[in-house]
């Protein structure tokens, strides 16, 4: 009796010390063969960040990201996915695989590249800029001593105020953390806030489009924006940053810039 | 940043977090008893506006109605949104709450026999005696399980003020996570809202002791 019952044992044993080694062996060549024959591409946008990404007027996403994006995966033959991240979990909704990068004017900070983030190289020269009335007096960042001021969390807007910046962001009277620019502008536009700490392209965008705002034009310190992939995708990565090159040899690039004229000024890659 | 600095700065959110939730309580609870009574009455009128505020209280988000409540004043009449976020966001979470604890009550009113009615009658109380004395306690000790359980749903709920943009603890939190790159801040957000639960509960399980006299 014992014996059988050993010999059952050691059969479980076994079979379990095969199959987790199996799995093991299994997922490691899943992993393999994703990234050589890879067939799709997801790629993570903040939907409320115009022009870089939004929602177009036809209801799917659209921009300058978008669209470049669009034209690498069209390049590599990859079918194109967009999935619009929470953008203060951007990074937690890389990491469980919702999206294979965020890609969407976001701000390449070191605390990415500290917590193992493969970053591609800077696209796009940033600045921060303070939106506020057309009716309102302000004129500097010092006459907004004691106000308040709305900024997107999870941008580096409010990197800023909370690290280099914390010495003026200590001068305003409140700083009010929203969970999208929509929602920033919106409280500027019911006087719940006096200005909105923004990135340029952004401001730009909305001043055009809308009456009765205009840019304190200051100058916030330079920031980039880049694409981060996941830890262990530097492949990807340089794929995608090769074919990138690509468009912009074939000329796919330039014809998207064209549209986006308010923002060509500051890309970095164009020739 | 230490755990330590990350605690004691979402800890300063939490002020924020018990104001909403005891002004909510204060404003909601007195609030549902009356769209109960109202849900109650004999006028079909009556009856019929409370039954209807219910439905669309129940049956859209409370996200939404923080929105609308926060912004359509202004989006519709141009009226300023209020810089104090706390305003908006307990009368959208009072009306919110009062349509829950409305159906709760009415639930624990119906629930009383015809009999209790007919005795205090024949006691010789009046209606409105009856209801105060003998069916409203009674009515109190029935619904007290429901009660907690919604209660302990709006600890939790708090954290949806961040929509309006107001600061409680969840709201730092994320900020925190977010300049960190971290995910610490939602463990201690977790362990927050677990110990407020603890306490509501327990005291929630004393108040339903002290009043188990009026269990039937």
């Amino acid at each position: 009796m014992k014996k059988i019952t050993a010999l059952v044992l050691a059969l479980i044993i076994a079979a379990l010390t095969l199959g987790l080694a199996g799995c093991g062996a299994k997922t490691d060549d899943t992993a393999n063969e994703t990234e050589a024959e890879r067939t799709s591409f997801t790629m993570g946008i903040d939907p409320e960040y115009p022009p870089f990404s939004y929602l177009g007027d036809d209801g799917e996403y659209t921009g300058f990201d978008v669209e470049v994006c669009k034209a690498v995966c069209d390049y590599l033959g990859w079918e194109f996915k967009v999935f619009a991240v929470n953008w203060d979990e951007k990074l937690v909704q890389l990491d469980s695989e919702e999206c294979d990068c965020v890609w969407s004017g976001m701000t390449i900070l070191d605390s990415m590249k500290d917590a193992g983030y493969i970053i591609s190289r800077p696209y796009f020269d940033n600045e921060q800029v303070l939106l506020v009335k057309d009716d309102s007096e302000y004129k500097s960042s010092a006459d907004l001593a004691g106000k308040d001021v709305a900024v997107q969390l999870g941008t580096s807007g409010e990197a800023l105020l909370s690290g280099d910046l914390s010495d003026l962001a200590k001068t305003f009277g409140n700083i009010v953390t929203a969970n999208s620019f929509t929602s920033c502008f919106t409280e500027l536009a019911g006087n719940a806030v006096d200005a909105v700490f923004v990135d340029a392209p952004v401001a730009q965008d909305y001043v055009a489009n809308n009456e009765g705002f205009r840019i304190i034009d200051e100058d916030f310190g330079a920031e980039q924006y880049g694409i981060a992939f996941r830890s262990g995708d530097a492949d990807l990565c340089a794929r995608v940053e090769a074919a990138i090159d690509a468009i912009i040899e074939n000329g796919t690039y330039a014809a998207i810039v064209e549209k986006y004229p308010d923002i060509a000024g500051n890309l970095l890659l164009t020739k | 940043m230490t755990l330590m600095t990350m605690a004691l700065k979402m800890a300063s959110g939490l002020e924020k977090t018990c104001a909403i939730f005891f002004l909510t309580l204060l404003f909601a609870l007195p609030l549902g008893m009356v769209v109960a009574l109202m849900r109650g009455s004999k006028y079909k009128v009556i009856s019929g506006a409370a039954s209807f505020i219910i439905s669309v209280l129940r049956g859209t988000p409370l996200m939404l109605q923080l929105i609308a409540v926060t912004y359509g004043p202004y989006y519709l009449f141009g009226i300023s949104v209020s810089r104090n976020k706390l305003i908006p966001v307990v009368v959208a979470f009072s009306i919110n709450y009062a349509a829950y604890f409305a159906e709760i009550y009415r639930s624990g009113i119906e629930s009383m026999p015809v009999g209790q009615y007919e005795a205090a009658q024949v006691l010789g109380y009046s209606r409105v005696q009856t209801f105060f004395k003998i069916i409203f306690p009674q009515v109190i000790r029935r619904i007290l399980p429901s009660m907690t359980n919604e209660i302990v749903t709006l600890v939790k709920d708090t954290s949806m003020a961040f929509t309006v943009s107001y600061q409680e603890m969840f709201t730092i939190g994320k900020q925190i996570a977010n300049s960190e790159t971290s995910f610490i801040p939602f463990v201690v957000a977790g362990v927050f809202y677990y110990v407020f639960n603890a306490a509501v509960s327990f005291i929630m399980r004393r108040v339903e002791k002290a009043m188990s006299y009026y269990k039937i």
